[in-house]
């Protein structure tokens, strides 16, 4: 790596962080909830989430179910039954569900932001708003950013409740009788810490889904090539930050 | 510029068809979705117990290594409280508090007992032993000394003794050790029996010993033989005697001859004595009037009455003293 392109990964970066806090400030200022911003972050919302609510939540279950299957009957195998309840709960609600949900909003969702930036970047749509005094902020960037916060909140509680259910099943089939067990353990994984690690993982996770990609949007200039450049350096860096906050997560949580 | 704007709305219709009903469907996935976080956030407060009274219970340990927070209580396999604080006392004992649901504390009695397990797999265990569940219930904030039993602490003390025994058994069979040097001598001694001097020389050590115990037997053997011809002798010259003393004409047979002739001296006296009486009563008879004699002989005849008594005492003396009929049975009672 050249210096010139270090210096242009940690230009990345620091933009991206900028954004985040201006975005922050913003997204706590009450003038900033228009109705206008309302309008437009519903509109988000329903692209992020509700065309893929079913499909997500079935992909969650599924994956949870296989995942349960396979870590219960191992841990019986070895004589380790009691603790694989623990076990999947943890990994799967805490850790993995939280990040794959993350993931695929970033796929699907913050993709299309970067591009969508990136192109308004290219037109020269962003500075006609800026010479017409009207702030992107409300407008463009501060909706998207709070409508993939959400949905990442909305599809990580949904699959973690599928994965909860099924891990019920799975451990238990369909008797009644394992409810108490079951809800000792459950218990035992969401302490009040862990409730706050992933309620604060979850927030970052949908942030960075949304800013790192407008960061990246607004790195393209009017040059028509610039665009793919931007997006996908974007997209590189939304996966790390993702990563990184997981990594920190598991850090700050188990070491 | 405007044109551009324009194009805005468009932009978004021209790619997906947005519902006129937006905000309601999206209201309502909200809706739902925050719902659910709500259910499991409560779930999660009631699984913690949040709703529920409990009861504080304190186990004082020495060592509560392995113990965390949240770690179960657990009551004939059913875990029924958690480990809510873990601090060390100003004593250096560490203080175990414990969180118990009312509805749990039934199982905790005066009498129950507190172990802290810990093995090799897995983590400690806090575990709960009611023998008298009538006993009267465990008061709020109880503290209760707790019961250590640890397998991973037994390990290397085994393995200390099981060190110090392998090393015994190094010893022992070592090159030098004293095994070898038993099966060495077990193997000499095998050898010497099977040598010349056989078992003996095997016992003794050697051959030389082996002769000469052999040669003090042959003596021994030989005085043995010469003893027998003592105690012939021996027995030839008590049959002598015997034959000498009580045999016929023997010194006994002569003396009881004696004897007998002694009796029969007797019995004569006594006869001619009876003929005396039988004279002197004539006597009496034939001379009644002659009273004065008569007094004179009656103090004769008293006296050859006594002297007769006296032969007759005498005789059954010597029958007694002697007794001739040798009557050897004894007649008890």
């Amino acid at each position: 790596m050249s210096p010139e392109a270090a210096m242009a990964w940690f230009r990345g970066w620091a933009h991206a962080a900028r954004l985040a806090l201006v975005l922050a400030v913003a997204g706590l200022s009450p003038a900033f909830y228009t109705p206008r911003l309302r309008a437009t972050a519903t509109k988000q919302l329903y692209f992020t989430v509700w065309q893929v609510f079913v499909p997500f939540t079935l992909f969650s279950a599924l994956l949870s179910v296989v995942i349960i299957e396979i870590t219960i009957r191992l841990a019986r195998g070895y004589g380790l039954g009691v603790y694989a309840l623990e076990l999947v709960i943890t990994v799967l609600t805490l850790e993995l569900l939280p990040l794959l949900t993350a993931l695929f909003v970033a796929l699907r969702s913050g993709s299309a932001i970067a591009t969508e930036i990136a192109l308004m970047r290219v037109s020269g749509e962003l500075d006609a708003m800026a010479a017409e005094g009207v702030d992107p902020m409300e407008r463009e960037f501060l909706p998207r950013v709070l409508a993939a916060s959400v949905s990442v909140f909305m599809l990580t509680v949904v699959s973690c409740a599928m994965a909860l259910i099924a891990a019920y099943f799975s451990m238990y089939g369909l008797s009644p009788w394992g409810f108490s067990e079951f809800t000792w353990t459950v218990a035992e994984v969401f302490t009040v810490r862990q409730l706050g690690s992933i309620a604060i993982k979850t927030v970052l996770f949908g942030v960075a889904v949304a800013v790192i990609p407008i960061a990246a949007g607004l790195s393209a200039t009017r040059d028509m090539k610039s665009a793919p450049v931007a997006v996908l350096g974007g997209m590189v860096r939304l996966f790390f930050a993702l990563g990184l906050i997981e990594v920190l997560s598991l850090a700050v949580k188990y070491v | 510029m405007d044109k551009e704007r324009e194009k805005e709305p468009g932009r978004d219709g021209a790619f997906t068809a947005v519902p006129r009903n937006l905000q309601f469907r999206v209201g309502l996935l909200l809706g739902f979705t925050l719902l659910i976080a709500a259910a499991f956030v409560l779930y999660v407060l009631y699984a913690r117990g949040v709703f529920e009274p409990t009861q504080r219970l304190t186990l004082v340990a020495d060592n509560v290594e392995g113990v965390s927070i949240g770690m179960d209580l657990s009551f004939s396999g059913f875990p029924i409280g958690r480990v809510h604080k873990i601090e060390l006392a100003d004593d250096g004992r560490a203080r175990i508090e414990i969180v118990v649901p009312v509805r749990e504390s039934r199982w905790l009695r005066r009498s129950t007992i507190f172990t802290l397990e810990r093995g090799v797999v897995g983590p400690a265990k806090i575990r709960a032993f009611t023998g008298n569940l009538q006993d009267e219930p465990l008061p709020d904030g109880a503290e209760r000394t707790v019961l250590r039993g640890d397998t991973s602490e037994e390990i290397p003390r085994m393995v200390a003794t099981l060190r110090s025994v392998l090393e015994n058994a190094q010893t022992i069979t070592a090159n030098e050790g004293s095994l070898q040097a038993s099966l060495g001598n077990l193997r000499l001694m095998t050898q010497r029996m099977a040598g010349p001097g056989g078992a003996l020389s095997g016992l003794l050590g050697s051959e030389d010993e082996a002769k000469k115990v052999l040669a003090s037997i042959d003596r021994a053997n030989a005085l043995i033989a010469s003893m027998s011809g003592v105690a012939r002798k021996l027995d030839a010259v008590i049959d002598k005697t015997d034959q000498r003393v009580y045999g016929r004409d023997g010194l006994m047979d002569g003396t009881q001859r004696a004897v007998g002739q002694v009796n029969g001296i007797l019995a004569e006296v006594r006869d001619s004595l009876k003929r005396v009486d039988r004279i002197l009563d004539d006597a009496q008879q034939v001379s009644g009037n002659a009273k004065a004699a008569t007094t004179d002989l009656r103090a004769l005849r008293a006296e050859v009455d006594a002297s007769l008594r006296k032969v007759s005492a005498l005789v059954e003396e010597i029958n007694r003293k002697w007794p001739f009929e040798r009557n050897t049975e004894i007649r008890l009672p």
